[in-house]
């Protein structure tokens, strides 16, 4: 069964090079749009699997047309595409429930690669968001109320896989370096997105409730 | 000296109160004319000189509404006719009259024009036609009075009260217009970076996406378009943060100032706050570090920079993806001084207190990591 692609990006002769690429390599691109609004309201109609997102869109922020398509489709995977230089964001995106991110100067083959882990579920990866992520427990866990007994927290081995990952190994050197599977290595870079996501969607509900918007 | 260029938005309502003043000193000098009329030596002589008093008062008007009228020519000008009408005080009141209190024919709107120059030309050319319009109203009086002389220092005060007023809103307006510009030029650096950003960066992008696989002239194009599209994006991106005011910088936002094609830097989304100097030399650390790799790993190595912040101590890392080195080798080339930049790190480091530890394996890289404590005052 083909993988269905959304490309989502507001400049035109980036989406159709992108959508063209995803083409050839057997995608069936499903919708090509530059405006977030639409992207999450055709996502309903059209279902694809996965969602190449540009974080930086005209109308609306990139975390909230991530919390839109999750709305709309909870399975949907999102790649996020960006410029360097928007750390902020695309750590929030990544909390909002992206699953894998790459910078637009990717070459072709890495993009696609990308897009296929991202559709079999696994966490895409750069250096960056790494360095973002592991930024991100140590600022958790540096907090100065502990009282926050459910913020995430690395494992001593999570926090040695991203650092990593962050000094730019790839998957398979990782593994060799630990004694390790491939698999294990994937699987503990998956959980520290994982924890992350769960802890934003508990602080998001809890600020709610706070809010007495439940 | 004289501004009259200046369309000057703060300076129109100072001529639009000299324009009030003419006409209300206007209707003053022909009240005191038609009363007093009859203590005159030529009464009907008063009858041309009311008329110049009008006529003038209406011209002035007319003629200072224009701000490209409000140089020399119309200055002098209304200096002279002032002057004029000052003078022929003499002839058509008469000394006798004048000695025994005669109010003079212009009276206040004799400083009409005191007013202009003041306006037009700041203090000093106020005080110079102050002086000339008093020596004026002075050579008709038969002796220097108390009264006549008060007139005339009035005229003074007020020349430079408003000279320096107007001298005040020209400075003010010059800043303005700085300002303005300023913000102008801001404004169109941003919607420039905005423009490239959405343009020009996304072809670039997009050739260097296209031709990355290609051989020959076209690769070589492709990799020329990513070369100036990572120019393009640091040329745009708004530079590093100034340092605060308690001398704190963030050094992830100075490390990040080195990624490019081959550089990657990974750093918190949060600032990594240290102390101006210990940041400026971990950063030429770090600098030291990425020659070390560009030397050393081969023309096709890229290098990996990941930016830590411990509770305790800030850890960089460089890491090259290059040929590296055997395990003996290491400690040999240290030895040998082959590793001078590495030297150079350590002499930097170990200044801040900090650590460094180089690993290195063949086929795996150089992995050069800067451990620096973070000192609580």
């Amino acid at each position: 069964m083909t993988v269905r692609v959304m490309v989502v990006d507001d400049h035109p002769m980036w989406r159709t090079g992108v959508a063209r690429d995803l083409a050839e390599a057997g995608y069936e691109v499903v919708a090509t749009t530059g405006e977030g609004r639409q992207a999450v309201r055709i996502a309903g109609a059209t279902r694809p699997d996965v969602v190449v997102l540009d974080l930086q869109l005209p109308d609306v922020p990139g975390v909230e047309v991530i919390h839109g398509l999750r709305a709309a489709l909870p399975e949907v995977k999102v790649l996020m595409l960006s410029a360097s230089g928007e750390q902020q964001s695309v750590l929030d995106a990544v909390k909002a429930g992206a699953t894998g991110y790459l910078v637009k100067s990717a070459a072709p083959e890495e993009f696609l690669a990308a897009v296929a882990r991202t559709a079999a579920g696994e966490a895409v990866f750069t250096p960056g968001l790494a360095g973002l992520v592991l930024g991100e427990y140590r600022r958790l866990a540096a907090a100065p109320e502990p009282a926050d007994a459910g913020a995430p927290a690395l494992t001593d081995r999570e926090t040695e896989v991203l650092r990593l990952v962050a000094k730019g190994l790839s998957y398979k050197q990782i593994a060799e370096r630990l004694g390790v599977s491939h698999r294990t290595v994937q699987n503990h870079v998956q959980n520290t997105l994982g924890k992350l996501q769960l802890h934003n969607r508990v602080e998001l509900t809890r600020y709610a409730i706070e809010q007495g918007l439940d | 000296m004289i501004q009259a260029t200046s369309a000057g938005g703060l300076q129109v309502p100072l001529w639009r109160a000299i324009v009030v003043y003419r006409f209300a000193s206007l209707a003053f000098a022909l009240a005191l004319i038609v009363s007093n009329v009859g203590d005159y030596r030529r009464p009907l002589a008063a009858i041309p000189v009311a008329v110049v008093l009008i006529g003038w008062t209406v011209a002035a008007s007319w003629l200072y509404a224009r701000p490209q009228r409000r140089r020399w020519p119309l200055l002098i000008a209304d200096l002279a006719v002032t002057a004029a009408v000052l003078l022929s005080a003499e002839w058509v009141i008469g000394r006798d009259a004048l000695g025994s209190g005669t109010p003079g024919l212009a009276v206040a709107w004799l400083a009409a024009p005191v007013l202009a120059w003041a306006v037009a030309g700041g203090r000093r050319l106020g005080v110079v036609a102050a002086l000339l319009i008093g020596v004026a109203d002075l050579a008709v009086r038969p002796r220097l009075s108390q009264s006549s002389l008060t007139g005339t220092t009035l005229m003074l005060l007020a020349a430079v009260g408003v000279g320096h007023v107007a001298r005040l809103g020209a400075i003010a307006e010059a800043r303005l217009q700085r300002a303005t510009e300023l913000e102008a030029a801001n404004r169109e650096r941003e919607r420039l970076a905005r423009d490239i950003h959405d343009s020009v960066l996304q072809v670039l992008a997009l050739v260097r996406r296209r031709g990355a696989h290609l051989d020959g002239e076209a690769g070589e194009l492709a990799r020329l378009a990513g070369e100036q599209e990572a120019a393009l994006r640091r040329l745009i991106a708004t530079g590093a943060p100034p340092p605060s005011a308690t001398g704190v910088v963030d050094l992830g936002a100075l490390v990040s100032a080195y990624a490019s094609d081959v550089v990657s830097v990974a750093a918190p989304a949060t600032a990594v706050p240290l102390p101006a100097e210990v940041a400026t030399q971990v950063v030429a650390a770090v600098g030291a570090a990425l020659d070390n790799a560009a030397r050393h790993a081969g023309a096709t190595a890229r290098v990996f920079v990941l930016v830590e912040d411990e509770p305790e101590s800030v850890t960089v890392t460089v890491r090259d993806d290059g040929a590296g080195i055997a395990p003996g080798r290491l400690a040999a080339a240290e030895l040998e001084g082959r590793l001078g930049v590495a030297q150079a790190i350590r002499g930097r480091v170990t200044d801040l207190g900090g650590t460094v530890r180089i690993q290195s394996a063949p086929g795996q890289g150089t992995e050069i990591e800067l451990v620096v404590p973070k000192l609580h005052p």
